[in-house]
């Protein structure tokens, strides 16, 4: 939002503020300045000139040498205005001024003495468009009669001036130079949208006084405490001009005034009036609709202006319709509007959407000759419903949705009958129309004093604490019953224009804000001593994470968010959980698994040549629970910390001591093997194998872990095919469940004796699985044994076809003794036993 | 006689022996039996017997003069042999770097807050990334058609307008109210986690980012102790000298809101940086919990993860943080 400092200082005096603090003050009470820019100029180096003479330059034809009297000096300056001519009074930029109108790239122009084509050049005649003054770039500005109409209105009358050379050029023209102060307002802060808000929220802060010329016409309710009755002109009833109005729609409309003007003239805005408005970036239309926004920038009551000869028939209604509506709106966009949107209608049908924008039909035109002007409260939900679903936001439905206030309508719109009057004459109806529904009540709220200073941590007095609000315009009367009681209440009367103001504690914000939170003195902080460890399961997943990195794993961040085709491929898709407002199709899906974002990081990289990738993450994913597990957060999703571990291309470079080496799959079951030693987990885990693409991990009857060797088809979806990629995917929320996870470490005695090594290798059919005879090796829950290790795989004819030797190198260790061959001789024989029931496999004599 | 063992000796002191042919030479020519030493040893018996002792001496000194040249030039090629070395045992030749792990930034980042804030007497507490309408929206004030509410700016899984409702949440803040449900204060804790909004992607906003939110729930808390406990934080992460301002803002669950501002020195000037949100909680948010506002008052914080480790690391696009180039990550060690 843009707020212009000379437009704010029409309400407030602001002479000894710098633009600077200004800023800062307003951002200190909360209205946060992002931009300060400055417009227009202060003419400085702008003298008024004098052309004595004007001969052609020797060197170009379209260029002449003016000698220009500068009261001080008489210089030469080239011009290549076809205008230019002696005994013209005309605006000289000297040296060092800088030309408010931008050049075509956007930076400035700042005169320097000069040499054009030969002759020296001292400054420059400027045009009324290099100026900023006007839109005239044909030739330069003469200074003479045509001054009368002055920048400033107030100026024009006495626009009798006695050009002399010399003179600084502002005595002429005034300075055009002004602030704009860009706005970042919070939601809560509705009143603060206009130069008054602010300037009453900044008058407060600096304790400078705030005016405004809007008075409250006679019979009417106020609430700032001004009063005009005396002044107002015309007399409140239901009709205005012939003109009934009928409020049908009255959860949506409270208040409706409507003032006629007959035998107005449409024209352009004073120059003054254009200046305010474009000062804040609007473009001026024509008298009336200016004046209807100045007054919107100016007190942030939305005005609209309709042509009354447009207006069919003698009522206007203020209803909804329970249908939709097909409508063209001042724009020329013909729009759909939702049933139930509030709509202003003349007899036959709408003419404008309420709050939002007027209607094509009824719009002020170069031919409008009386109008109706619109000044009214509408429902903030209303209309942001309106302004939504039309996706049309205007400078009224902002401030609409947001919550003008109640006690303006009348006023506003007799200012504007005023001005309007002023700018473009006629006349204004003898009565105009003020329908109240409901009137607005003044709300009331109590404050303590003790609690502001609980709240804060401050020491305010209650007599400072009233300073401040009644600085803000909250009447506070303290009762005498109620100062009896132990805290004092302050009783407040809370200014219409502040609807957030609604209970003790927006009160305590108001106080904080405007003394400066910066200004609340540091507590002698209390040292907070909690004794309790941090939480188990933030440090299992730090400890897993370390883990990862220990093993050489870099950490990734993977969109929660995937494609529903990419996560179909992990999980059956009535588990999946999409969301229902997908930015891009790419992101519809919660992600069920880490594995595709895996994947697709490692693509990514293999295509940017970083062919050796050890990625891990964890991170939440995602799937509809099933009713004999709900989910722990919500009871529809099951949500589960996972965590990932991939590698993908090559283990090693080619170098000089080994040729480029390829992952394999038992380079991540490694690292996994590593994970659980690290974790302690080794002795708890067991393997299944799925297929011969996955493994399967357990702790006891949950599986805690899968490993994955993608299939091809998967592999070039991501362009991985050459690439050999292989992760595994644990579940940490599972794992932790099971509190096998500990970082309990009791120190066991280190063995004193050797361990003894006996290798045996068994005979067996082709599809036996090695890891199968690990693991009955295992359950034979022999002791002594340490450590079972395959240290040869053979096939041959000379074992037989469809037979394979797996050759074990097994580990024997007893605490109390040296161990010799026959003491491993009995536990052997139960292996081979084992071995041999189970899978029929032979010992192999040598 | 004496003149030719004086010849000899000179003859054995400039000897060159650099190769191992030249030192065979020296040994044949001088030590062997049939050598200059020996040869003249032979001679002996010629000499008078009054010089005998003398030459004797002389020929001795010689000979281990020769003695000790052989093996002093020796022991300098054995050297000179152990230094050699084949092709592959030049110990010079480069080698790639073992595997390295490395955290992600935001990890870093996120580490380094929460050890600030575990100074600070917080302790840590984690809720779902999948939430519901009351944790993330009712129950934290959010009037209902806060236009956060909208399609447009929150991802919804399920919509009915209820309750029930459920979001990628918005912020961290639903732990707030998933904390205070389950512990009685006083409560002291951070937040951190990944959080969602309706955006599209590009070098300024990405639809999921990481926040760290913190609240403190006790009889005493004031917003003096806030904004001390915000400045300690700054001055541990940003630097003892770190220049800082708080000013009003707004937040549906905190009343009176405030955010915090640290200058941020740049090339052109510097500017204020906006860091973080916060305020006293909202009473509206502890009669949620069933906690009376009149006994218990607290106050909350909320930072932005990516935004500090973009500030901190000198980025520009938040894209970098998820696309996990090895170029990038292994730039954080």
């Amino acid at each position: 939002m843009l707020i212009s400092k000379n437009w704010l200082s029409e309400h407030m005096d602001l002479s000894g503020n710098s633009d600077e603090e200004i800023a800062g003050k307003l951002t200190m009470i909360g209205l946060e300045v992002d931009e300060i820019i400055h417009r227009g100029s202060d003419f400085r180096h702008f003298s008024v000139g004098y052309i004595k003479e004007v001969s052609a330059h020797p060197n170009a034809d379209k260029l002449r040498l003016c000698m220009v009297d500068l009261g001080d000096d008489i210089v030469q300056i080239v011009c290549g205005a076809p205008n230019v001519a002696a005994g013209q009074f005309v605006p000289v930029a000297r040296p060092g001024a800088v030309i408010p109108r931008d050049m075509p790239d956007g930076s400035k122009l700042i005169i320097k003495k000069s040499k054009l084509r030969g002759e020296v050049s001292n400054g420059m005649i400027c045009s009324e468009a290099e100026l900023e003054l006007g839109q005239d770039h044909s030739g330069i500005m003469v200074l003479g009669h045509q001054l009368a109409d002055s920048i400033h209105s107030s100026d024009s009358s006495e626009a009798v001036f006695s050009l002399k050379p010399g003179l600084p050029l502002t005595s002429v023209v005034g300075s055009t130079a002004d602030t704009v102060f860009d706005i970042a307002l919070t939601p809560n802060r509705p009143d603060a949208a206009s130069h008054l808000g602010v300037a009453r929220d900044l008058g407060a802060a600096l304790d400078v006084s705030v005016t405004h010329g809007y008075i409250e016409p006679q019979g009417s309710e106020g609430s700032d405490g001004s009063d005009g009755s005396e002044n107002s002109k015309v007399a409140a009833n239901n009709r205005s001009n012939g003109i009934a109005i009928q409020i049908s729609d009255t959860q949506k409309c409270t208040r409706y005034v409507a003032v006629s003007i007959e035998g107005v003239t449409i024209k352009p805005s004073p120059d003054w009036l254009k200046h305010r408005l474009e000062s804040i970036g609007l473009r001026s239309v024509n008298n009336v609709v200016d004046v209807t926004n100045y007054i919107l920038h100016d007190i942030g009551q939305p005005l609209h202006a309709f042509d009354l000869d447009q207006v069919r028939g003698s009522a206007i209604h203020v209803q909804s319709f329970d249908k939709k509506v097909s409508f063209t709106t001042l724009d020329g966009v013909e729009r759909d509007v939702p049933a139930d949107t509030l709509f202003i209608c003349d007899d036959e049908g709408p003419v404008a959407i309420a709050g939002v924008m007027g209607g094509e039909n009824s719009e002020v035109t170069n031919q409008t000759s009386r109008i109706l002007i619109e000044s009214a409260w509408f429902a903030p939900s209303a209309v942001r419903r309106a302004a939504k679903s039309l996706s049309l936001q205007t400078d009224s439905s902002y401030r609409f949705e947001r919550g003008i206030d109640p006690a303006m309508q009348a006023k506003a719109a007799l200012k504007a009958a005023e001005m309007i009057q002023e700018l473009a004459g006629g006349v204004i109806s003898e009565s105009y129309t003020d329908l109240i529904v409901s009137p607005f009540e003044i709300k009331e709220v109590d404050l303590r004093p003790a609690r502001v200073n609980q709240i804060l941590g401050t020491d305010l007095s209650s007599a400072e604490i009233q300073q401040i609000l009644n600085r803000l315009n909250i009447k506070t009367v303290v009762d005498r019953k109620d100062q009896q009681r132990e805290e004092g209440y302050i009783h407040c009367e809370i200014p219409s224009y502040r609807p957030d103001i609604e209970r003790e504690i927006d009160l305590i914000e108001e106080v904080g804000r405007i003394y400066d939170y910066n200004k609340i003195p540091s507590p002698e902080m209390s040292v907070f001593v909690d004794s309790s460890p941090l939480p188990e399961w933030e440090r299992f997943v730090e400890r897993m994470r370390d883990t990862a990195v220990r093993l050489g794993f870099r950490e990734i961040a993977g969109n929660s968010l995937l494609s529903r085709k990419e996560a179909s491929a992990w999980l059956d898709s009535n588990l999946l959980i999409d969301t229902l407002n997908p930015v891009s199709h790419e992101t519809t899906t919660l992600r069920p698994t880490l594995a595709a974002g895996f994947l697709r990081n490692a693509s990514f990289n293999v295509n940017r040549r970083n062919r050796s990738n050890r990625f891990f993450e964890i991170g939440s994913i995602f799937q509809k629970a099933t009713e004999d597990k709900p989910g722990k957060w919500i009871p529809s999703v099951l949500e589960r910390t996972s965590m990932l571990l991939g590698i993908s291309g090559i283990r090693s470079e080619e170098t000089w001591n080994s040729s480029e080496t390829p992952f394999t799959l038992f380079d991540i079951k490694s690292d996994f093997m590593a994970f659980l030693q690290q974790t302690g987990l080794s002795d708890s885990v067991s393997e299944v194998v799925l297929s011969p693409r996955e493994l399967q991990y357990h702790m006891g009857p949950h599986e805690i872990a899968r490993l994955t060797s993608p299939a091809p088809e998967v592999l070039s979806e991501f362009g991985l095919e050459k690439s050999p990629t292989y992760f595994i995917e644990i579940d940490l929320t599972v794992l932790f469940d099971t509190k096998k996870v500990t970082r309990d470490v009791r120190f066991k005695k280190i063995p004193k004796f050797p361990s003894f090594e006996f290798d045996a290798a068994f005979i067996v059919n082709q599809e036996v699985r090695a890891g199968e005879m690990v693991e009955t090796i295992r359950t034979c829950e022999l002791p002594s044994l340490k450590n079972i290790q395959v240290f040869d795989l053979y096939e041959g004819d000379s074992i037989g076809k469809g037979k394979k030797s797996v050759a074990f190198r097994l580990t024997f260790l007893d605490p109390l003794k040296t161990m010799n061959i026959n003491d491993v001789e009995p536990s052997v024989k139960t292996i081979e036993t084992a071995l041999m029931q189970k899978y029929q496999a032979k010992l192999r004599s040598e | 006689m004496i003149d030719r063992i004086h010849a000899l000796r000179s003859e054995i002191e400039q000897y060159t022996i650099e190769y191992e042919d030249q030192l065979e030479q020296f040994r044949l020519e001088y030590l062997s039996r049939n050598g200059k030493i020996q040869s003249m040893f032979k001679e002996m018996g010629t000499v008078a017997p009054d010089e005998r002792a003398q030459v004797g001496k002389l020929m001795n000194e010689t000979k281990n003069l020769a003695q000790a040249r052989f093996q002093e030039a020796k022991d300098l090629l054995d050297q000179q042999v152990a230094d050699s070395f084949s092709t592959l045992e030049d110990i010079s030749l480069p080698v790639q770097p073992s595997a390295n792990g490395t955290l992600h930034p935001l990890s870093i980042v996120q580490r380094e807050i929460k050890q600030i804030f575990y100074r600070l007497g917080f302790t840590i507490a984690h809720g779902p990334e999948l939430e519901d309408d009351f944790h993330n929206f009712t129950a934290l004030n959010f009037p209902p058609d806060h236009p956060a509410r909208d399609m447009q700016d929150t991802f919804f899984v399920r919509k009915s307008n209820s309750e029930a409702d459920l979001v990628l949440r918005t912020h961290t803040s639903p732990v707030q109210i998933r904390l205070l449900k389950e512990h009685k204060p006083p409560v002291r804790a951070i937040m951190p986690g990944r959080v969602f909004r309706n955006e599209s992607v590009t070098a300024k906003s990405y639809f999921q980012f990481h926040q760290v939110e913190g609240l403190y729930v006790d009889k005493h808390v004031t917003m003096a102790a806030l904004i001390d406990t915000l400045i300690k934080f700054v001055k541990m992460m940003y630097g003892k000298d770190v220049k800082y301002q708080v000013r009003p803002s707004f937040f549906p669950f905190t009343e009176p809101s405030i955010e915090m501002d640290i200058w941020w020195d740049h090339k052109d000037g510097g500017r204020w940086l906006e860091i973080l949100g916060a305020g006293m909680v909202d009473p509206n948010v502890l009669q949620a919990v069933n906690i009376d506002p009149e006994e218990y008052r607290g106050f909350a914080f909320g930072m932005g993860v990516d935004r500090i480790a973009l500030l901190r690391y000198g980025m520009d696009d938040i894209r970098t943080l998820y696309e996990n180039d090895t170029r990038f990550l292994e730039q954080f060690h």
